[in-house]
């Protein structure tokens, strides 16, 4: 009978026993760190996308956030506050912490081409101050496209079109000073207004482009250029292409293109539409990345990128009408 | 009938292993806490299968070791060793070490039907698990509900019938390694056949003070297949006149007489070579929407995919041999009814079925075996590294090293089989080339596996 009771304690030794240790083991890894820890899982859109995709914490509240990718390879971003992983491979456990220092609402994101809807995959950090329980009111001015009452929904085509496409490098050599705020006006109506200008009479139309092309640069600088470039081809490029035709594979089947205006061309924009892209203000295109297309499929950024990240993804959009950007 | 054997149990230190009480609950009480944290991750850790301990240690190592080492070199001798039983038999012993003095075993005890009493609900249950397969054998959650319910299962039939029911008449993996465990090098026997017709007691079916009455409801004395006899090692304990011995013999020795083969195991024959066949097209193959396909459970182009594969395993492969075995009868001058030549014939398969799932289950074991090491050290995939393995890399092991396996196990597998029918027409006292349809049909498959897989 002993020889029983012996073989039977094992048995429950290793039937409870080993299956509590693993839980308490778990658990134990959870507690024992001096951080909070939160499991997250970054799953496809499809796959039911960020869970969970609110998560609050506090100010000063030091927080572990365990990624978990049980489909494809994610990325994490939460911008506002620094935070970022830039590989989660599916079945890995990535960790990331970070103490947030300031109250607020910060929109977190996957930064890794996981599905064709990945650019729905979003999810919000609420940053509360137990000392100040009312989130701040946000202080931010309106857009400027909102402040210079475009409509960013409609069709701008420009009046004028360049003969070959504008030249940075031909307009350099022109020493041709142009004086003009590419943030408010689009190439098209300064061209019209260097046009009317009879200083500018010698030189032709090509010229004048190549001059404007060559200024636009000069004032947004390479290094937003080269921003822009990166942010592009991380966010923009899988649904308006590469090379900026808005052939971009996940561009192909979006759901909301039925919503667009009937005039709009379907589809992700073109940007090497010289007529869209030179009857264009930057603040319009900031303004459409800003808002997003609001069911054209086209999604907001303003509440991932900054301010400085916005303006240089237009800078970079640029380069798809005019050649030879500066080089870093 | 005589053919060579050697008696392992001869050897002092085996026999006091095989006999020794502890043996098999040391077994169990081994793979008892595996199987149960394959559950325990399935259902709470990581729905990435690649990095699921369930999924891998499971449908990975557990099935490399069994088609690969235990079914070709010892048979049913996972059957010894399998946790699935082990609660209700303990339950039904109240005992885990003890015999039971003529004890009662806790269970109502009821008979199985003797209408039953084939493996139909083997192939049936194989088959269902098969069609799903695509997602147990990939979606940890799936794969351990699978599993609790095989575990469930066999606790509740063991309190309702007695001895191992579930083990001979319901596990799906039981009736495959039954059907393979025949071509197996090893085999629990009686070792003089005349000493047992003077004991009269039959301990060995019965029970005794030294053990239980054979678990499988196998008569040990009259034991001459490995089909059903799970290595339990109860009637070596429990013959008085230590007349259960453990052989080493020639492999596939119980397939050179075609003596008692049933319709029920020529299904499993088939269900087996059929399903090698289409995992090896689904998975293998080239069509990549085929195997989508196959994932997708409930979508309408998986009922048609489900339609097909069940028709392939019970009509379309069957009816190609059937076709076979009519030529076969025709050159054999109608000596035997067209049932008894299907059926005699169709164990033919089976050293042709366990090469081609011998194959097939290198082309993934070997690749994904690296796993195991990622998963021993973070089973649930929580971000662990128990061992330090966490973080190895996913290496395909031996990858120049597959087809050179393959081939010759596919043609290994061939040559038996040709062999088998030949040996069938032999002693259905026929001339050899009625054997030839069915040698046709077995180089067919055998041509088709190659081209999958080189
Ligand atoms: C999921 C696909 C998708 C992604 C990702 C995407 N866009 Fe778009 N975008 C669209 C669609 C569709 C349109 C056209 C409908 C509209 O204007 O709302 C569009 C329009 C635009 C326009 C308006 C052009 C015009 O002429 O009015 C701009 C500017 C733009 N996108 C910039 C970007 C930038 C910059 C990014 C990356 C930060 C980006 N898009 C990422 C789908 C996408
Ligand atoms: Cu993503």
């Amino acid at each position: 009978m002993k020889r029983e009771w012996f073989a039977l304690g094992i048995v429950a030794l290793l039937v409870i026993v080993f299956p509590a240790s693993l839980f308490g083991y778990q658990a134990w890894r959870t507690n024992s760190s001096d951080a909070r820890v939160i499991d997250v899982i970054a799953s496809s859109p499809e796959n039911g996308g960020w869970s969970p995709d609110e998560i609050r914490v506090n100010v000063g509240e030091h927080v572990r956030l365990r990624i978990a990718a049980p489909d494809v390879v994610h990325g994490f971003e939460i911008p506002a506050l620094d935070v970022r992983v830039d590989e989660i491979l599916p079945g890995h456990v990535q960790e990331v912490e970070f103490v947030a220092t300031r109250a607020g609402r910060f929109p977190f994101a996957c930064t890794r081409w996981c599905s064709v809807n990945h650019w729905r995959m979003r999810g919000v950090i609420w940053v509360s101050d137990p000392a100040q329980p009312a989130l701040p009111a946000p202080t931010f001015a309106p857009p400027l496209y909102q402040q210079l009452r475009i409509d960013i929904d409609a069709m701008h085509p420009a009046q004028n079109i360049p003969p070959r496409k504008p030249s940075a490098a031909r307009g350099a050599q022109l020493n041709l000073r142009v004086d003009a705020d590419f943030r408010t006006q689009s190439p098209d109506a300064v061209f019209a207004k260097l046009r009317a200008d009879a200083a500018y009479d010698a030189y032709d139309d090509q010229q004048l482009w190549d001059a404007i092309a060559f200024a636009y640069f000069q004032n947004v600088g390479a290094e937003n250029i080269a921003n822009g470039a990166r942010r592009y081809a991380r966010d923009c490029a899988a649904c308006h292409g590469e090379r900026g035709d808005g052939q971009g594979p996940a561009g192909k089947d979006l759901p909301g293109l039925t919503t667009m205006h009937p005039d709009m061309p379907r589809g992700p924009a073109n940007f090497t539409d010289a007529s869209a892209m030179l009857g264009a203000s930057d603040a319009l295109l900031q303004g459409k990345i800003l808002r997003g297309g609001m069911g054209t499929g086209m999604p907001e950024w303003g509440s991932l990128y900054t301010d400085a990240d916005l303006w240089s993804v237009v800078a970079f959009l640029r380069t798809f009408t005019f050649d030879d950007p500066p080089a870093p | 009938m005589n053919s060579p054997r050697f008696e392992l149990t001869r050897i002092p230190l085996f026999k006091r292993v095989v006999t020794s009480r502890w043996v098999p609950w040391l077994f169990m009480a081994l793979t008892l806490p595996i199987f149960l944290l394959a559950i325990l991750t399935g259902l709470f850790g990581t729905p990435a299968g690649s990095r699921n301990f369930g999924i891998i240690f499971v449908w990975i190592v557990w099935w490399a070791l069994v088609i690969l080492v235990m079914v070709p070199f010892a048979g049913r001798l996972w059957c010894a060793i399998c946790p699935i039983p082990a609660p209700g038999e303990w339950l039904q012993r109240r005992a885990l070490i003890q015999p039971r003095a003529g004890g009662k075993l806790f269970t109502l005890g009821w008979k199985w039907s003797p209408r039953l009493n084939n493996i139909w609900l083997q192939n049936i249950s194989f088959l269902a698990v098969a069609l799903f397969s695509a997602v147990i054998l990939t979606t940890p959650f799936v794969s351990a509900l699978v599993l609790l319910a095989f575990a469930a299962l066999a606790l509740g039939v063991s309190l309702l019938f007695e001895r191992r029911v579930f083990c001979r008449y319901l596990c799906p993996v039981g009736g495959f390694i039954g059907l393979y465990a025949q071509l197996a090098p090893v085999e629990v026997r009686v070792k003089d056949a005349a000493l047992c017709r003077t004991h009269t007691d039959k301990t060995c079916y019965r029970g005794s003070d030294d053990g239980y009455g054979c678990p499988w409801m196998v008569f040990p004395a009259a034991l001459d297949k490995n089909t059903y006899c799970g290595l339990c090692s109860e009637c070596l304990k429990t013959c008085p006149l230590d007349n259960m011995g453990v052989f080493l013999r020639v492999p596939g020795k119980d397939l050179q007489t075609t003596k008692g083969r049933r319709l029920d195991e020529a299904y499993k024959a088939f269900i087996m070579l059929t399903c090698a066949l289409a995992y090896s097209i689904v998975l293998l193959g080239p069509w990549a929407a085929l195997k989508e396909t196959a994932y997708a459970v409930g979508a309408p182009a998986w009922f048609v995919y489900a339609i097909i594969f069940l028709a392939a395993n019970l009509a379309i492969v069957p009816g190609i041999f059937l076709a076979c075995a009519w030529l076969t009868r025709k050159i054999s001058l109608h000596k035997f009814s067209l049932r008894r030549t299907f059926t005699e014939y169709a164990y033919v398969l089976a050293p042709l079925g366990l090469a081609a799932w011998a194959a097939f289950s290198l082309s993934f074991v070997l690749i994904n075996f690296s796993y195991a090491w990622q998963v021993l050290s973070d089973p649930f995939g929580w971000g662990w590294d128990l061992f330090g393995t966490a973080n190895w890399t996913w290496t395909p092991y031996f990858a120049g090293l597959q087809s050179f396996l393959q081939i010759p196990i596919l043609l290994a597998g061939l040559i038996a089989a040709i062999g088998m029918a030949l040996r069938t027409a032999h002693t259905q006292g026929v001339p050899s080339r009625a054997a030839l349809p069915i040698v046709a049909f077995c180089a067919a498959f055998t041509m088709v596996l190659l081209w999958l897989y080189v």
